[in-house]
């Protein structure tokens, strides 16, 4: 008697993979910024850095004006500081031993915030004040009082702007 | 003893001739489900953006100490459903009560789909946009306008990154 084996295939089955399902289809991420602005000023005279007033007739001529010197002011302070452009005087006027008194020199200005004034020798006189930060341009005029009392010579003297923009 | 030897011999060959039958071939079926979710990841290579003060006259538009952000939008969408990463900033950049527009921030962007941009606080501003499932890497180079009316302060705001798979 023969014995036959059988051997039986696999039963019917079913697979399922599910591959795990992110929750989101929106993903976010977040990136911090931080602008760092500190104080800092810049004073630009256009042009050149001298002033010549030509001689001249003081009966034609009572005023000298000189070429009109264009100023930029640019500073970045904390809000509601106050930004000041002075000059002032480093002497009288001199040619040797003869003196022009310094209160001679006066000058006219225009520009927002600027401002007209006679120059000094002693005190820094205010050219501009502004508010704030920002950028602010402007002219300075510098005229000389012209008089017969003046002895010939060659007279100078060397001014000194300052911006402050605390 | 004759008798004997033939019964082995014929017990033997019975033995041999009954081999196992091989089963019939048979066949099943497996049937397989596979799940596939929609799903989007968001990776960026910096949480922090930190732009230090620069002169304005010499450094118009500053660029971030961090450098150009690499960002990887990686999303499981439908066949042809649009794929969107979109930026919006939380505020205006502030310092206390001083501000400084969003939009102070722009940027510009590579990578194939990456687009180039200007920052709001009202409304997400896209970034990159792209068609179908995929993973993408591109750049995003922020730069920051340096301008002189700005108050002195450390100004800070938060921009939150959308990547959006349906």
């Amino acid at each position: 008697m023969s014995k036959a084996v059988w051997t039986a295939a696999a039963a019917l089955a079913v697979f399922t993979i599910a591959v795990p399902a992110i929750a989101q289809s929106t993903a976010t991420a977040t990136v911090n910024v931080t602008v760092n602005v500190s104080a800092r000023a810049t004073l630009d005279l256009h042009g050149t850095n001298s002033v010549t007033f030509a001689d001249a007739d003081p009966d034609t001529t009572p005023s000298i004006a000189a070429p009109a010197l264009t100023i930029d002011v640019k500073s970045r302070t904390s809000a509601a500081s106050n930004v000041t452009l002075t000059v002032v005087s480093n002497q009288d006027l001199t040619s040797g031993s003869d003196v022009i008194g310094i209160a001679n020199l006066t000058w006219t200005s225009t520009g927002t915030g600027f401002a007209a004034g006679t120059m000094n020798k002693t005190t820094a006189q205010t050219v501009g004040s502004w508010t704030g930060s920002g950028t602010r341009s402007g002219t300075v005029t510098l005229k000389l009082a012209n008089s017969w009392a003046y002895n010939a010579g060659a007279y100078t003297a060397t001014l000194t702007y300052t911006l402050t923009a605390p | 003893m004759r008798i004997r030897s033939v019964i082995v011999a014929a017990v033997f060959i019975g033995a041999a001739q009954a081999s196992p039958a091989l089963a019939q071939p048979q066949s099943a079926t497996a049937t397989m489900t596979v799940s596939v979710s929609t799903s989007a990841k968001l990776t960026i290579s910096s949480s922090t953006l930190t732009f230090a003060d620069a002169n304005p006259d010499l450094v118009p538009q500053i660029a971030p100490a961090q450098g150009a952000l690499s960002i990887t939008a990686k999303a499981r969408a439908t066949d042809n459903a649009q794929v969107v990463l979109t930026v919006q900033a939380d505020d205006d950049l502030r310092s206390g009560l001083q501000v400084i527009p969003a939009s102070a921030i722009t940027w510009t962007a590579s990578g194939t789909g990456f687009a180039s941009g200007t920052l709001s606080k009202t409304a997400p501003v896209t970034l990159g946009q792209w068609i179908g499932s995929g993973s993408r890497t591109g750049s995003q180079t922020l730069a920051f306008r340096n301008l002189w009316t700005y108050a002195t302060g450390t100004y800070t705001c938060v921009l939150l990154y959308t990547l959006s798979g349906p």
